[in-house]
């Protein structure tokens, strides 16, 4: 089997705590990762310690087989980031993210994917409107679209529905089965039960920077039951100290 | 090609401030203050071999490129690392450490030699206190890179945004008043002149004021382009163990 992550003993201090725990963790490639946990369970620390922005202080982590703590620029066109927090440039316009990330990632056709981008993700009305101007779903929006220019083989997406409307939210949720349906590998976190329910292939439960769980959706509906109020009795339980 | 894309998107965030009501302005009132209360309320009380308000022009220029390299440089790299969280872009792409760097001192370059500029023709049109040589055009360019390179560093490694003030107070404002610029550092006691030569301001103020290509000037050339290289590898080095 080919994984798309493969982690080893990884584990993160900050300021003498630490928020992730020695882990290890296999993600096999294609299909959609849910990483489920409460806030502060280390979801967004090992989201970005898969993208490269944060270092941990022990083990080894492997992405699509090479040795993530080299960083070298072939790993860096594999993974693609939607972080939690809006990193776009406020100033800039949507077309000019699009076209200064693109050439960052050395996006070959620039203004050819720049304008195949803003057609795919519906962004031809606001393509000149700043980016701070922008409503909380559109900034996702264009997140999302900006991640995907350089075409990477991981996605990951970091609570990347949180605080949006029904209608925007099942937008992304279309994105993400489609981009599945391409073989793209997309690990996500949400505190949505019913998200991880609809869209996961495979799911993990993390607590106080400790894996619980981390199962194929079907082995764990086995366990706990079909329904998303089932995964969330299980969320709070483990939340609440309880055991699986 | 990567250091391209970096310095591009740096200038088109400098392009953007300076659309804003202002910030030019802002930029240059000071050392106009600065030209015109000390010029000519002490121009007659230090005497400077061809005049004080030549000798202070070409200090006001050197404290104006200082400045805006480095403070720009270091307070753009640390509020886009802490606060919009712009940089994790740079971080995210596949561009090479040194190239990163390299675009953005570039852009410090940019923004040291441009607001250089304007107090250069503040000085020359309105006070006729400087000429254009190609010693203060090569200062210019080597002061900026040099100032830039340690706005990197310092960027980079402060815990919030609001330590480059810290490092303003202690460094920079230090350097202003101390390295020669608003007065002859032969003026200070000798044991302070053993420590201002080693300031990067002082290189930057001869180069300012020299006439001429004399051997000694070879001298700030070299402390420049040298100091400028270590920052720069320095910058390299923590930019290359970067974690958020």
């Amino acid at each position: 089997m080919r994984y798309a992550i493969e982690a080893r003993g990884i584990k993160k201090i900050y300021k003498g705590a630490t928020v992730l725990q020695p882990l290890d963790l296999s993600i096999p490639a294609g299909g959609v990762f849910g990483l489920l946990g409460p806030n502060g369970a280390g979801k967004t620390t090992l989201m970005k310690i898969i993208a490269g922005l944060v270092r941990p202080e022990e083990g080894e982590l492997f992405i699509f087989g090479q040795n993530a703590a080299e960083r070298t620029t072939t790993l860096k066109r594999l993974v693609g980031l939607v972080p939690q927090d809006n990193n776009l440039e406020r100033e800039f316009t949507v077309r000019e993210a699009l076209t200064m990330y693109g050439r960052l990632f050395g996006v070959e056709a620039l203004s050819e994917t720049v304008e195949a981008t803003i057609a795919r993700f519906e962004l031809e009305d606001m393509q000149s409107k700043t980016i701070r101007s922008l409503s909380g779903g559109m900034m996702r929006r264009v997140l999302i679209a900006r991640s995907l220019m350089p075409n990477p083989e991981l996605l990951l997406l970091d609570e990347p529905t949180v605080g949006l409307d029904p209608d925007v939210r099942q937008g992304i949720w279309d994105i993400i089965s489609s981009l599945s349906a391409e073989g793209k590998t997309i690990i996500f976190t949400t505190h949505y039960m019913e998200e991880a329910v609809k869209l996961c292939n495979r799911i993990a439960i993390f607590r106080e920077g400790s894996l619980v769980v981390s199962e194929t959706k079907e082995k764990l509906q086995q366990r706990i039951g079909n329904g998303a109020d089932d995964l969330e009795k299980l969320f709070i339980r483990l939340s609440r100290g309880g055991d699986l | 090609m990567g250091a391209y894309a970096v310095f591009s998107r740096e200038m088109l965030m400098l392009y953007k401030k300076i659309g804003r009501m202002g910030y030019i302005f802002s930029s240059i009132v000071s050392p106009f203050i600065y030209l015109f209360a000390f010029g000519y309320g002490l121009g007659n009380r230090v005497e400077v071999a061809g005049g004080y308000l030549p000798f202070l022009a070409g200090g006001i220029i050197a404290i104006t490129i200082m400045v805006n390299a480095f403070q720009q440089t270091a307070g753009s790299i640390s509020v886009g690392r802490m606060y919009y969280h712009v940089f994790q872009s740079l971080v995210l792409s596949p561009v090479r450490a040194a190239e990163v760097i390299l675009g953005i001192v570039l852009a410090g370059v940019a923004r040291g030699v441009f607001f250089g500029s304007l107090i250069f023709l503040m000085a020359w049109g309105v006070f006729g206190a400087i000429e254009l040589r190609a010693t203060l055009v090569a200062g210019a360019f080597l002061g900026s890179f040099c100032f830039a390179a340690l706005g990197v560093i310092v960027g980079l490694l402060v815990s919030q945004p609001d330590d480059v003030a810290f490092v303003n107070n202690f460094l920079i404002m230090p350097m202003t008043f101390f390295g020669g610029s608003f007065f002859p550092v032969e003026n200070l006691p000798r044991f302070a002149q053993h420590i201002v030569m080693f300031f990067p301001i002082g290189a930057l103020n001869r180069m300012m004021r020299s006439a001429a290509w004399e051997p000694g000037l070879w001298q700030s050339v070299l402390t420049l382009a040298g100091l400028g290289a270590l920052f720069f590898a320095v910058g390299v080095a923590i930019y290359k163990r970067y974690s958020e």
